[in-house]
């Protein structure tokens, strides 16, 4: 059974967490450059690639089992089955602006978005982006961009941006305010389809485990 | 005129087949109508194009189709599949026809989604005009000898039942709405969602319980006594005998040991309504064989009639055999009278044989050294 983990912050988490169900893991880490662990004792491969990338191995059947964020999931929409939340790497995605251009208020103290229709917004996210703004009846222009997503509303590249927050230190140091919540997102278990079907077993067997894991800090809170 | 460079590619998801590649879908197709054969399945074929109208899968698919205009500026479509072709073929040319009706087909079938093969060979059955749980069985078990006809190793197939979900819907009182988009999160395996949206719904605890448990309900006949452990009503307990029966048909067939229930197997904005299955091959990332049965598509066409049938996506399943030697010919023909030459060919020829002709005067030397390079094992001079 191949896994295949994100480089980065959730590889932190998902090796505590399956060091947690009695795979004995410590030594995976990013820093060695290795891309490929053998764990001969639990009979598990962990292969490590760029949190992007995790679902497109996954789909294609590379690796049966992988750990990636809601949020890369919705923008890949991938052909996997989504087994578990694993409740770690808890972020939000938001609409924000600058200061001086915000909408006014709605009566109901959110703000109003209807004005916004066909304006540009940069994103990393542009199915996101253009998911929730077509749910609430309107089109926008999303502009693809790879990361310092901020700047663009500065340097007038874009009215608005849609982005990924988890303190909110970023958008006010760049003077922007947020003007929507879309949706929050954790890092989710997923399989590839025919590994779901063809290992259920193994996969049922870890998915318990996690589920019993996860159980415990739900109940230490 | 030298092709602009985009003249010199081809667009994606397309591609094609060399000789060796060729014979190698040439041999597993053969192989596999020569066994629907065996079964009294006749051959049809539908057109490459269709109007739209016919092959639209449902509004939330539409995209999946290469459409074109024609010159009344209707909407046409490249079958993306040949279960609908086959639909309306029975419903209008073949109407009346004696049923149960055997048809099967061979054809490449077209899909513009971001998959890696956009056009791809599907081989598979129709078997319309039967409700009963034996021709189920029958197309079933038909599937799984096609596959290990094929000499694939470790080959798994899944069986579950539309009916049983919808029959724990019906029990939970979810309208047809909710029922759709929870039917589409199981069969998209988003278990996550089906989690949130279950504790979220406020139905009874055991129905939530039990539609946590759908997609687990995995093994062999023991589960479908556990499904009637937490449900006996009617719409449950009849599609659960049903499935029950054609397990035990599948038992008679010889082919059960390679067919799992698999309760979890469901498809979101599908025309299945009856048992459906899946066939898995190692390495092969998504389902090779799809099917099931589809008890309304007809009437979709005006002739409401019962039909089951499966594809296998054999265009994808080529990469997991090995090239066979292409067979080239049998004998090297040369000499500097082409009248001869030719004569002697076609002679050879209508006796069976493979033979390829010298263009141009050669020695002796020169053909035996061409036969050696295309490994001709038998040279002829020709006076």
């Amino acid at each position: 059974m191949t896994i295949a983990l994100p480089k980065g912050k959730l590889l932190i988490d998902s090796i505590q967490m399956l060091s947690r169900i009695g795979i004995e893991c410590s030594h995976v880490n990013e820093e060695s450059r290795k891309l490929f662990y053998d764990l001969p004792d639990s009979n598990i491969k962990i292969i490590i690639c760029r949190a992007t990338d995790i679902p497109t191995f996954v789909e294609y059947g590379a690796a049966d089992l992988g750990v990636v964020g809601k949020d890369t999931l919705l923008e890949d929409n991938k052909d996997v089955a989504e087994l578990l939340d694993l409740k770690f790497g808890y972020c939000r995605f938001v609409v924000a602006m600058p200061e001086a251009s915000v909408p006014p208020k709605l009566p109901n103290g959110t703000y109003d978005l209807s004005g916004l229709n066909h304006q540009r917004v940069a994103t990393k996210f542009p199915r996101v982006a253009e998911t929730f703004f077509s749910e609430l009846g309107m089109q926008v222009h999303p502009i693809k961009l790879h990361g310092n997503i901020e700047l663009a509303p500065c340097v007038g590249l874009a009215e608005m941006i849609v982005d990924i927050v988890s303190t909110g230190k970023t958008l006010r140091e760049n003077h922007l305010v947020e003007v929507a919540p879309i949706l929050e997102a954790t890092s989710r278990l997923i399989a590839n389809r025919v590994a779901y079907r063809m290992k259920y077993e193994r996969i049922r067997v870890l998915v318990d485990l996690f589920r019993k894991e996860l159980q415990i800090d739900e109940t230490a809170k | 005129m030298l092709r602009t460079n985009l003249g010199q590619r081809i667009p994606e998801g397309m591609r094609d087949l060399l000789p060796e590649e060729v014979a190698v879908q040439e041999r597993l197709e053969q192989d596999i109508l020569a066994l629907f054969r065996k079964w009294s399945y006749q051959k049809v074929l539908t057109p490459t194009l269709e109007f739209c109208a016919c092959v639209q899968p449902d509004i939330e698919q539409d995209n999946l189709l290469y459409k074109f205009f024609d010159r009344e500026g209707r909407i046409l479509a490249l079958r993306p599949e040949l279960t609908m072709p086959i639909a309306r073929l029975v419903s209008t040319r073949m109407r009346g026809a004696d049923l149960p009706l055997r048809l099967c087909y061979s054809a490449d079938v077209y899909r513009n989604t971001n998959v890696r093969h956009r056009e791809f060979r599907q081989v598979g059955v129709e078997l319309i005009g039967s409700d009963q749980e034996l021709a189920d069985a029958e197309v079933i078990a038909l599937a799984v000898e096609a596959i290990d006809a094929l000499g694939l190793k470790n080959y798994q197939f899944n069986l579950g039942h539309m009916g049983i979900f919808s029959g724990l819907m019906l029990e939970a009182g979810v309208d047809a709405s909710m029922q759709v988009k929870l039917e589409e999160a199981l069969a998209r395996k988003d278990m996550v969602g089906v989690e949130s949206w279950v504790r979220q719904s406020g139905l009874p605890d055991h129905v939530q319980e039990l539609l946590l448990r759908f997609p687990h309900f995995h093994g062999g006949e023991e589960i479908l006594d556990e499904v009637l452990l937490w449900s006996e009503r009617p719409a449950i307990r009849e599609a659960v005998e049903s499935l029950r029966r054609i397990y035990r048909y599948l038992d008679d067939f010889g082919v059960q040991a390679n067919v799992s229930l698999d309760l979890g197997i469901l498809r979101g904005f599908s025309y299945y309504t009856g048992a459906v299955f899946e066939g898995y091959v190692p390495g092969m990332g998504f389902p090779v064989v799809e099917g099931g049965r589809y008890d309304t598509l007809y009437a979709d066409f005006g002739v409401p009639q019962p039909a089951t049938g499966f594809a296998i996506h054999l265009g994808n399943l080529l990469e997991k055999f090995p090239l066979p030697p292409v067979e080239g010919a049998e004998i090297l023909v040369y000499g500097s009278n082409d009248k001869q030459v030719i004569h002697q060919c076609q002679v050879l020829r209508a006796q069976g044989k493979r033979v390829e002709m010298v263009f141009g005067t050669i020695n002796g030397e020169g053909a035996q050294k061409i036969a050696l390079q295309k490994n001709i094992p038998e040279v002829l001079f020709v006076e």
